[in-house]
């Protein structure tokens, strides 16, 4: 593996990163803001495997598994919220879901 | 190597793009598939073949799975569309170039840190050569199951809490 490539990989991991926070910021459907947040998590894994490669330890890896436990947690009660919202009525959009705001 | 990087960084780029873009939820679904799959062949160039795997399996599988199955069943009909002129996605769009090269910029200097061999010099306990002889699942598991056994057994309590969150939040409540 060349070692040129480092910096390849985290200036990839973080145009993801930075795609997907935009992604959260400018959406307004929830689901399409969760898939987003999936896209960060999954560019924070990619950093994490390369650091880990390059540095040659194993905890880069290890890392990465748990945050793809932590990812998959987060969708299933984010996925049970989302559901929760739709069935008591009110539309799909984060900018009118603001009432805790209040 | 670094064809198979390009490449798989370009699918990865654009699904991402694809993902926030898109007007209509199922295609933001379909384009983050497209992006994972692209991560885990980028994951296989790491030589993290079993984390390529996973991300396979639980993200592409079951994951985007759940995701589509939610997207069928509340069938959101509204089509967003973003004006890439409007102030929000502008700003947005402004500050994510301004993170990415930032971030790469800072890597740039961390490689001359590295041709100084301070960096990459040094081989860490898990040398290509050792992961090779061990393989790759078994040298993973073995620290996941001693070095890393507390973080381990949070995460499968981390997983119940989730579950028992889901079943609590989608019951049926009582009319009242």
């Amino acid at each position: 593996m060349n070692h040129n490539l480092f910096p390849g990989f985290i200036g990839l991991s973080a145009a993801l990163f930075a795609i997907g926070a935009v992604g959260v910021l400018v959406r307004r459907n929830p689901i399409v803001v969760f898939m987003c947040i999936e896209l960060m998590l999954n560019a924070g894994n990619l950093a994490l495997i390369a650091f880990g490669r390059f540095t040659h330890t194993m905890d880069g890896q290890v890392f990465a598994l748990i945050v793809i436990t932590v990812a998959a947690s987060e969708v299933v009660v984010g996925l049970a919220l989302i559901t929760g919202v739709f069935r008591s009525g009110r539309g799909l959009d984060v900018d009118e879901l603001s009432e805790m705001r209040e | 190597m670094s064809v198979i990087f390009g490449l798989a960084a370009a699918v990865a780029v654009v699904a991402a793009l694809g993902v926030v873009v898109a007007q209509r939820t199922l295609y933001s679904a379909l384009a983050l598939v497209a992006n994972m799959v692209a991560l885990a062949v980028l994951f296989l160039t790491l030589d993290a073949q079993f984390l390529a795997a996973v991300q396979i399996i639980v993200y592409a599988g079951a994951v985007m799975v759940l995701f589509v199955f939610i997207i069928a069943l509340l069938s959101p009909g509204a089509q967003e569309r973003l004006h890439p002129l409007e102030a929000r996605v502008l700003i947005g769009g402004l500050a994510a170039v301004a993170f990415t090269v930032v971030v790469a910029r800072l890597t740039l200097n961390g490689v001359s840190v590295a041709a100084s061999g301070r960096f990459y010099g040094r081989l860490g306990p898990f040398a290509p050569v050792l992961v090779d002889r061990h393989g790759q699942v078994q040298t993973l598991g073995e620290q996941l199951f001693t070095t890393f056994l507390l973080p381990f057994e949070l995460s499968s309590l981390l997983l119940l809490v989730a579950a028992v969150g889901a079943v609590y939040l989608s019951r049926r409540r009582r009319a009242s």
